[in-house]
């Protein structure tokens, strides 16, 4: 068992391109640590690096205590499932699980007592015989983690290995991905670009950008307190509604010919960063807007209504504004319906508008 | 009901063009040819063949230089495609790395396999006889110096090996090329993260990977030594004589040429026609058996 450290990573491909820059990341022992970030920010590189795959530019790696810059693959005790899962095809299910194993000369009857046990935890024991081509896309996957498995690794690499999968099976191996980390207790590094992967997986997610980390933090902390305005637009559905305003030492907020008055904290906070009069972004959450009467809220015009079954995504727009807010399914708003809609104003959130880094954390 | 007339008729009009061309060259003269291999035939005009029955089929397998014919022909297959495989996989390897100019090296090495066999051997007579010898004088190894490859009865089978492979497997690493560049790299990461080293790698997961091109390989390496004839003709012409169980045998004269030989230079066509049909049927029986055997070994996707 391991944790897993990066100082200042970098990886330029041969081209030239710089694909991962600075990263830093300290990922504890049996931690579930997220990767999430739009395409081609880097991820899978940082993965690649992480196991061997790919060389390093500059920067250190450790898996626990030793530094792995110069460390093979297959001396790194790691295991990795790949978004493609990477199957042998000329070889059986069991044979596959038991590649692993048998160049590591463990014994045979360990070996199948391995291969049985992690067969029973994935549900694949009737699959054994079977070879990869016989098999669903989900067993598939389930064999490719069966894999690494029974490997015993001290790091299971996973490069977004529901993405195959179809939505429903997808919430399901979500569900058994989980299981499987508090029954393992191994470090997991987890590659998604998929948000809701990313929030209901990991104790921590780790968002990048660009090749560069936005913000490393539990899935609570990434939610509540985005540390910058990236953060805060790629998590949470449906996206946060952006503005910008103005910080007057009233201490409110304008936003274009509006004032929202801030809360004594926020007030607090900003006063101290000696924001006063600056120009900010403000972000505030969909289902931190609630519907108003008309002396509570400004009057806005209802442009798209969306369904989701438990929510609906109210589209709004306030002047020339738009807006989304969520509220339950059960209140009757309707295309063209003039609301009132009032910013839960302990919510919301500032950003400097330069740097785009959150004022409040 | 009509339209299935039409569809046949459409099926034999679009078949028939290669059904007849192959039937006028291939089955009719196989047939033609079997019936002459049972007469005394000897292609003089104006002689009517003479019905002898199995006769030349009786004197073949008596014929100690046929029976030796066979036996260095066998060998010599045996042992072309071991080295033509092996050359050609290593090569192949070698090109389908990172390397700088691979696609010069591919072309350069595929090279020989333009050049006709009868000039190809010229030259590597040449280079046996005159080269190999002045760099070892230069050298001033004896060994070197006194190898002549061609003049040993014993060694002169491994010159031949030689020239084939540098012809051959060129090609043959070209079909390895393409075979190696379909493996999917996610395979050898993931055995490389299971463990794999390099030797692991190649016979746990290339090799099987990369199975169909060795079924074409093998196929077209033994076939085409099996009929190897133009190097030989220009390398030694069938020589140098030896003595062997106290005969004299000519140690190159392999099966094509010796049927050729004894079709034409001693004009006993229908006795040469008896050993070419011996020939196609021992080549069918091998190479069918060799596809069999690879094609079992495929991985199927
Ligand atoms: N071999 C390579 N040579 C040059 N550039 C590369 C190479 N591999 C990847 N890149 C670039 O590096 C960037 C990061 O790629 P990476 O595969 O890590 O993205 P990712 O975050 O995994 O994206 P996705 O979610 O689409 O898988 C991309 O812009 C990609 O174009
Ligand atoms: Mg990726």
């Amino acid at each position: 068992m391991a944790g897993v450290k990066i100082c200042k990573l970098n990886k330029i491909y041969p081209n030239g391109f710089h694909a991962v820059k600075d990263v830093n990341l300290d990922i504890a022992n049996k931690e579930f640590m997220i990767l999430v970030g739009p395409s081609g920010c880097g991820k899978t590189t940082t993965l690649r690096m992480i196991a061997g795959l790919e060389d390093i530019t500059t920067g250190e790696m450790y898996i626990g205590d030793e530094l792995v810059n110069e460390v093979s693959p297959k001396d790194r005790n790691i295991a990795m499932v790949f978004q493609n899962y990477a199957l042998y095809p000329h070889m059986s299910v069991y044979d596959n699980m038991a590649f692993g194993l048998k160049l590591k000369k463990t014994p045979k009857d360990e070996i199948d007592e391995r291969i049985k046990k992690a067969a029973k935890i994935l549900d694949i024991e009737a699959l054994l015989k079977r070879k990869p081509k016989q098999l669903s896309g989900g067993q598939r996957q389930r064999v490719a983690l069966g894999r690494a498995i029974v490997r015993k690794p001290e790091v299971f690499l996973m490069d977004e290995p529901l993405s195959n999968l179809d939505a429903k099976l997808r919430v399901q191996m979500r569900a058994e991905l989980i299981k499987l980390h508090n029954e393992l207790q191994t470090t997991f590094i987890y590659v998604t670009h998929d948000q809701t992967e990313a929030m209901t997986m990991g104790t921590r997610i780790c968002v990048m950008n660009d090749g560069v980390v936005q913000q490393v933090a539990d899935p609570r902390t990434i939610y509540n307190a985005p540390a910058n305005v990236f953060v805060a637009s790629f998590i949470g559905a449906p996206q946060m509604n952006f503005f910008k305003g103005k910080i007057a030492d009233t201490p409110v907020v304008e936003v274009a010919s509006h004032v929202f008055k801030l809360s004594d904290h926020m007030a607090e906070v900003v006063k101290n960063k000696g924001k006063f009069n600056a120009e900010v972004i403000v972000g505030i959450r969909p289902e931190d807007i609630k519907l108003g009467n008309s002396s509570e809220g400004l009057p806005a015009k209802v442009e798209v209504t969306e369904l989701l079954g438990s929510d609906l995504n109210v589209y709004f727009k306030i002047g020339e504004k738009s807006y989304i807010m969520k509220t339950e399914s059960s209140s009757d708003v309707k295309i063209g319906d003039t609301i009132y809609p009032v910013f839960d104003m302990n919510k919301l959130h500032l950003f400097d508008s330069e740097t785009e880094k959150s004022l409040l954390y | 009901m009509k339209k299935q007339t039409k569809d046949h008729l459409v099926f034999w009009l679009f078949l028939a063009p290669a059904l007849i061309s192959f039937v006028v060259v291939v089955i009719i003269p196989f047939f033609m040819g079997l019936y002459y291999s049972m007469t005394d035939w000897t292609a003089v005009a104006d002689s009517t063949p003479v019905w002898v029955g199995l006769e030349n089929y009786k004197s073949m397998f008596s014929d100690f230089a046929f029976k030796y014919s066979f036996i260095r022909t066998f060998l010599f297959s045996v042992l072309s495609v071991i080295s033509i495989n092996l050359v050609a996989l290593t090569f192949a390897f070698l090109v389908t790395r990172e390397i700088r100019f691979k696609n010069f090296y591919r072309a350069g090495f595929f090279i020989p396999n333009l050049i006709g066999g009868l000039v190809l051997g010229y030259i590597w007579q040449f280079i046996f006889k005159s080269v190999v010898p002045s760099i070892g004088a230069l050298l001033g190894i004896d060994f070197i110096e006194n190898l002549l490859l061609l003049a040993d009865p014993n060694l002169t089978l491994f010159g031949l090996i030689f020239a084939f492979t540098w012809q051959y497997a060129g090609y043959i690493m070209m079909i390895y090329v393409a075979a190696l560049l379909n493996v999917p790299q996610e395979l050898l990461e993931a055995s490389e993260i299971d463990g794999a080293n390099f030797w692991q790698k190649l016979i746990s997961i290339t090799i099987p990977m990369i199975a169909q091109a060795f079924t074409i390989t093998s196929f077209l390496t033994l076939v085409s030594s099996f009929k190897q004839y133009d190097i030989i003709v220009a390398l030694t012409n069938g020589g140098p004589t030896d003595l062997y169980q106290g005969q004299v045998v000519n140690s190159s004269e392999l099966l094509a040429m010796h049927i050729y030989n004894v079709a034409f230079k001693y004009n006993n066509m229908a006795e040469g026609q008896a050993r070419a049909i011996i020939f196609f049927l021992v080549l069918s029986v091998v190479s069918i058996a060799q596809v069999y055997y690879n094609k079992k070994k495929e991985v199927e996707m």
